[in-house]
């Protein structure tokens, strides 16, 4: 939050709120309020990060249209992929029957970008562009073959719902550094082509850590957090003033019986009503100059569409949220996967290089680290009919492409290598518990140490695994 | 380790102050043979035989007791590598086995105590627990220990794993207080601590107490005014017994029931595809309401299709088994998911019925509880032989499913009796060819998934690592029980319906406990045992041991009649104490483990949106039937997911919040808000957090407002002109009393500022009025309806209405 809006609004708070709301000593105020400072023992050494914003490309992107070159494949066009190179029981059971498993070649181009040379794909021009600020894994690979499984292994490090999402465990451990907004923030945006595959509450859900480090989803329809506006009929002063008496009558229930959570619950109507300010603030782009906006591209003004989040990332970004977690939809392309992912692009490209280009430009980028990716890879062999211009690809869980930017993440790298087919990891693996273990590291936080005991058990984000992937790191 | 709840003189400030004398809980030590192959005392360096004579010099130690204050801290600290696990047990030392502790403690001589040189030593390469396990005593928890190795360091078995004892509460002399046995027990410890009990509520608190305990609804004013003009001596008794016969006694019971049994409308992942379980959740209702006994209550719901000459209803009851998450998504493996649903059951079996974390064992022995991996396993087999297949038919319910008669509930003579399932009929899930995905048949609106038995049994095999493709064939596993749970080898069950009947053992250590610790949660908000869901060696010992066990014993003797047993803790003193805090008790025990004062705390989400309704008059009081779907956000489903969200009209808008539809993957936003269990897997505790996210939905939910605006109607009805009257007929909705002099002044004069705005800007006291579906009464001026629904928003919102005091 800005400080000369804050200072603009303590003029209008009733003083005894604000100094008990703004006392992080107070127990009682630090007890339950989403002003969590962090657990004490963290950063358990100096971070490179401040914050996470993590773009997360849900349905799984295809490696090998995006980013994992293979050139020599064009001449195996519609050759069997050996059953050596991938056996029938890593196939989902969508194509495992299928009578052939032919090699569908990308038809994209590629060529090399920036100093670096980075092999990219044709149809993600701007992020070519930014190719010497991106840590390229080409390595990931996953142990789930569908979306369910994988997508809450990625959030959690845990295919069986039930743990806490990453940006739980990251506002739980470091806390938050703006009082009116929460530590870890999700959106959600379709694109042009197909619908895609839903998301669940689950994928920002705190699992077992207490429910206040769970996401808090901004909705792209309707009141953008829930029940933030007044209802109609109702001003801001009469809000005000109700808030006022209220107080002044919890105040006198606390005197006669002294219950310390009275106290809380009066800073958190206070806390409410600042954070009916600031994400209205958050939201007005009216602030934001041209050059800016049209950074981002022409859908940088429609809720719910991804440049839009984009935005709303670097706005969350500067204002202190720890953890900003964009969830873009429709990348599971079983069919017709040119023109659909064509479109996927079309729809991404420009503001994912905006954000970083706009992060950079505000001197942003080095402590706010940048995560690309999805769920798992896509197979190199087409599901369903292939022609010269056009295949499908089943879900691929044994390599796929991820990449890293800013804060502590090595610009221009490339990590990794997958075999002649793209379907299995011939060098320097990177699993879903390594990514974590790195991603935490360059929060300050040695993962085997971030641990919370549930059931009797103490609990990690990485599980019993995971190993700090330090080529990844500058 | 579990949070030490009272100062028991282990607290560093008491420990050296409180006069020591010897710990009558322990028994002599056990001889055993001491072999010493580890370790060896000679390398005592200089220091660290300072720091342990300045320890031992502190001089007799505090009351110990081992299963409260010694295993907790060996359970945390050394069992992960010498515990119950084989596999990972170092040095082949258990700590959790009195024979194998003894090869490194010498009763009665910490210094000649190998344990105790360990963690006193700062060498990193002989410091217990060892520097990489990221593990540290506290100093605190050091002295704990060298006090107990020299109170000759016995050892108990663990607390939950022996039946319960008969202990009679001790009858004090000063006790003017206590109205039966619950409150000698609490007494006692009271006195212990040297704290005295609260006076006794009032009396319209009380009454309020009650009624949200008993139903989630508070009491009408008729309905208080009656209670406050009762002159009879058992005032209380009466009221607890007529809202125990209340049709909303049973909806109020049934919700902790749903979170624990999983109960949902969805089947959970990805799509998340609809299911119809809700004659489950009506059978459920019906069975709080008729007091089934908890025993047949459980047995029904675990194998009731198994009992002799099976009712229909006692086969409805095991919906319950059925109730986990279903996997549907295209591409999946059956067999992959078929074996999560066995996980699930096993693993809600563990939780609600034994309190055991049994799921620790599913990839390898337990940690910390005596639960092998082969053990788990043994347990999976109950309920390995459903027949079922591991993928959903993408819509509708699973097979194995029955098809409900019409004129449920209201059975015709004969109908009520067992109806034999379809098998599965599989069918490819998709023409296109290559896709190998098969699915089996979907159940419709008027059916309902149970439980029913493979006449061939499934062969059950340990799964290494617990993945369903790994198993190990070597030798299938019989189903059984663990070793530490066999109550007589007679008694092994063979399967699921006899595995319901060993939990009514008479001499079952863990099931009463259980049950009884989670009625007692339920009035004061945590359980004797905090962790309700864990009776294990890592969970918190119990607050009150002996009152626990005699609670366990009494519902027994009663024959396992849940009401009977909340009432008595109903009509205890304890609970009836007036929860006023004072600065001494805050300090001494800010939780209330002690019960030196009566329960507070916030109404969960269902008892807060309910109320609001209640007081409103807007509460459609209609049991049972298909769920119902209220006010949600805009595009609540289809902004994320594939489904939209079709809002019911009229009535159903206004039903109690337990029959609101539960999509699991989008659960009802203001219901998690106030932190209601997410219903993906078996939840006995939750939290109650405090968040300016409650203050939003409070202050601007449709519904509350809604609500708001009914109830400044009914507050307006009979006030003429008379701002005051409204104000005071407001209070007595809300919170059952009057307002007082202050109270009164600051709600009229904000009334009046509220009323001067919406006479001057009538459209905006419009648009207030328009929140909603229904009509309001147009015979009030609107600025007056709009100023007053202000003002009963702030009623709904005062802390004292949303809480339980």
């Amino acid at each position: 939050m800005n400080r000369e809006l804050l200072s603009r609004r303590s003029v209008l708070l009733g003083s005894l709120a604000l100094t008990s709301l703004l006392n992080r000593e107070s127990p009682a105020n630090d007890h339950e309020s989403m002003v969590h400072k962090g657990l004490p023992a963290l950063p358990h050494f100096a971070p490179r990060a401040k914050r996470v914003i993590y773009l997360f490309q849900s349905g799984g992107p295809a490696q090998m249209d995006l980013f994992d070159y293979k050139p020599d494949l064009s001449k195996r066009f519609g050759e069997e992929v050996p059953r050596s190179v991938y056996p029938d029981d890593r196939k989902t059971t969508m194509s495992s029957a299928q009578a052939s498993f032919p090699v569908a070649p990308s038809t994209f181009k590629f060529s090399q970008r920036g100093q670096s040379g980075s092999w990219m794909s044709d149809a993600l021009p701007h992020m070519g562009d930014m190719a010497d600020e991106m840590c390229i894994i080409r390595s990931m690979h996953t142990d789930a073959i569908n979306h369910d499984p994988a997508i809450t292994f990625q959030q959690t490090g845990s295919q069986i719902p039930g743990r806490p999402s990453i940006g739980s465990w990251i506002g739980y451990g470091l806390g938050s550094h703006n009082d009116n907004l929460p530590a870890f923030v999700a959106m959600s945006s379709r694109g042009s082509g197909k619908s895609g595959q839903p998301l669940y509450d689950r994928l920002w859900g705190s699992g077992f850590l207490p429910s206040k480090h769970q996401g808090v989803k901004f909705r792209n329809q309707g009141d953008p957090v829930l029940d933030i506006s007044d209802p109609a009929g109702v001003s801001r002063d009469q809000r005000r003033t109700m808030i006022d008496s209220l107080t002044k009558l919890n105040r006198l229930k606390f005197d006669q019986i002294k219950d310390p959570e009275i106290e809380t619950r009066i800073a958190q109507y206070e806390l409410a009503y600042r954070m009916q300010m600031s994400v209205p603030d958050l939201l007005d782009f009216s602030d934001e100059p041209k050059h800016v906006m049209d950074l981002y591209g022409p859908e940088v003004k429609t809720p719910g569409r991804y440049a839009y989040n984009c935005l709303i990332a670097r706005r969350l970004a500067e204002r202190g949220v720890r953890f900003i977690q964009l969830f873009h939809q429709g990348w599971d392309q079983h069919a017709n996967l040119p023109a659909q992912i064509g479109k996927q692009c079309k729809d991404t490209d420009q503001s994912t290089a905006a954000l970083l280009r706009d992060l950079k430009q505000r001197g942003m980028l080095d402590d706010t680290l940048i995560i690309w990716g999805g769920e798992f890879g896509r197979t190199i062999y087409s599901q369903g009919k292939l022609t010269e211009k056009s295949y499908g690809r089943d879900h691929h869980p044994s390599c796929f492409t991820m990449w890293m930017a800013g804060g502590g993440a090595q610009g221009g790298v490339n990590h990794g290598e997958t075999d002649d087919y793209s379907v299995n990891v011939a060098e320097d693996g990177v699993s879903i518990h390594d990514l974590h273990a790195t991603v935490l590291h360059l929060l300050g936080i040695d993962h085997e140490r971030l641990i919370h005991k549930y059931q009797g058990r103490d609990f990690r984000l990485t599980d019993v695994h995971g190993t700090v992937v330090q080529p990844l790191i500058s | 380790m579990s949070e030490r709840l009272f100062s028991a003189g282990i607290n560093n400030s008491s420990y050296t102050a409180s006069p020591l004398t010897d710990p009558p809980a322990l028994r002599p030590a056990p001889q055993a043979s001491r072999t010493r192959p580890v370790f060896c005392l000679t390398r005592f360096f200089p220091c660290l035989l300072l720091s342990l004579v300045s320890i031992i010099a502190r001089g007799d130690g505090p009351d110990l007791e081992f299963n409260h204050d010694v295993r907790p801290i060996l359970s945390e600290n050394c069992f992960h590598c010498h515990g119950p696990d084989n596999a990972t047990r170092k040095a082949d030392l258990r700590l959790d086995l009195a024979d194998s502790a003894m090869s490194v403690i010498e009763p009665g001589d910490p210094e000649s105590s190998e344990l105790i040189r360990r963690i006193l030593s700062t060498d990193p390469d002989e410091q217990m627990p060892p520097p990489d396990s990221k593990k540290q005593l506290t100093s605190n928890q050091r002295q704990i220990l060298t006090a107990w190795v020299r109170k000759k360091g016995s050892f108990e078995s663990h607390w939950s794993f022996t039946p319960p004892k008969h202990v009679m509460p001790p009858n004090l002399d000063d006790d003017k207080w206590s109205g039966g046995m619950i409150d000698k027990f609490i007494f006692a410890k009271l006195r212990e601590e040297k704290l005295s009990p609260s006076p006794p509520a009032k009396r319209a608190t009380l009454a309020r107490r009650i009624s949200l305990d008993l139903t989630g609804l508070p009491l009408s004013p008729k309905a208080l005014d009656e209670f406050l003009n009762d002159d009879s001596e058992s005032f209380v008794e009466a009221l607890i017994d007529r809202l125990m016969h209340s049709p909303r006694y049973g909806e109020h019971m049934a919700i902790r029931w749903l979170e624990a049994s999983r109960y949902a409308d969805t089947d959970g992942y990805q799509n998340d595809r609809y299911r119809y379980q809700h004659v489950w959740r009506d059978w459920v209702i019906e069975a709080f309401n008729k007091n089934m006994p908890y025993d047949q209550f459980v047995i029904e719901q675990i194998a009731g299709d198994m009992l002799p000459n099976a009712t229909l209803r006692q086969q409805i009851a095991t919906g319950f088994g059925r109730n986990h998450r279903i996997n549907s998504e295209d591409g999946s493996i059956p067999e992959e998911w078929r074996t999560e649903n066995v996980v699930d059951r096993v693993d809600t079996f563990g939780t609600v019925f034994l309190g055991l974390t049994i799921g620790c064992a599913r990839c390898h022995d337990h940690k910390y509880d005596p639960i092998s991996q082969r053990e788990y396993y043994q347990l999976f087999a109950y309920f390995n032989n459903v027949a079922e297949w591991g993928v959903g038919p993408n819509n509708g319910n699973s097979p194995p499913y029955i098809e409900i008669p019409k004129n449920w509930p209201n059975l015709n003579p004969g109908e009520d009796r067992l109806i034999p399932p379809d098998a599965v009929k599989l069918r490819n899930a998709r023409a296109e060819a290559g896709n190998g995905l098969q699915r089996p048949q979907a159940g419709s609106l008027s059916t309902l998934m149970v439980m029913h038995e493979l006449d061939e049994p499934r062969a059950t095999y340990i799964l290494q690592r617990g993945q369903y493709n790994m198993p190990d064939q070597s030798a299938p596993v019989l189903a059984g029980i663990p070793d530490s749970l066999t109550i007589s080898n007679e008694s092994m069950p063979r399967n699921r319906l006899e595995l319901a009947k060993w939990l009514f053992e008479p001499s079952h250590p863990l099931t009463a406990r259980v049950a009884v610790n989670r009625l007692w949660q339920q009035f004061f908000s945590s359980g004797l045992v905090e962790t309700s869901e864990n009776f294990g060696s890592q969970g918190s010992p119990p607050s009150h041991p002996d009152l626990l066990d005699w609670l366990a014993l009494e519902l027994r003797r009663n024959n396992w009649d849940i009401r009977a047993i909340q009432k008595q803790i109903l009509l205890s003193q304890t609970y009836q104490q007036s929860s006023q805090f004072t600065k001494n008790l805050i300090e001494r025990d800010p939780k209330n483990r002690l019960y030196a004062r009566g329960p507070r705390g916030r109404l969960p989400g269902f008892a807060l949106r309910d109320q609001a309704l209640a007081i409103s008059g807007l509460l459609v009081e209609q049991i049972g039937g298909p769920s119902t779907k209220p006010y949600m956000p805009p595009k609540i489903w289809k902004s994320i997911s594939n489904n939209t969200y079709q809002r019911d009209q009229g009535a159903n808008l206004f039903r109690r919040s337990l029959y609101t539809y539960w999509r699991r993957t989008i659960p009802p936003p203001t219901m998690m808000n106030f932190n209601a269990a997410a219903r993906e897997v078996c939840v006995v505790r939750t939290e109650t957090t405090n968040t300016p996210l409650q203050a939003l939905t409070l202050m601007n939910n449709k519904v509350f407002i809604e609500a708001a605006r009914w109830m400044a109607q009914r507050m307006l009805a009979q006030a003429g002109n008379d701002p005051k009257q409204a104000i005071r007929r407001g209070y007595r909705l809300a919170v059952g009393r009057m307002p007082t002099s202050d109270e009164m002044s600051i709600m009229w004069q904000t009334h009046a500022n509220f009323l001067a705005q919406y006479k001057e800007n009538p459209t905006e006291a419009e648009k207030l009025l328009a929140t909603g579906t229904t009509k309001r009464d147009q015979t009030i001026p609107p600025a007056q309806h709009a100023a007053m629904t202000m003002i009963a928003t702030i009623l709904l919102n005062l802390d004292e209405t949303i809480s339980n005091e």
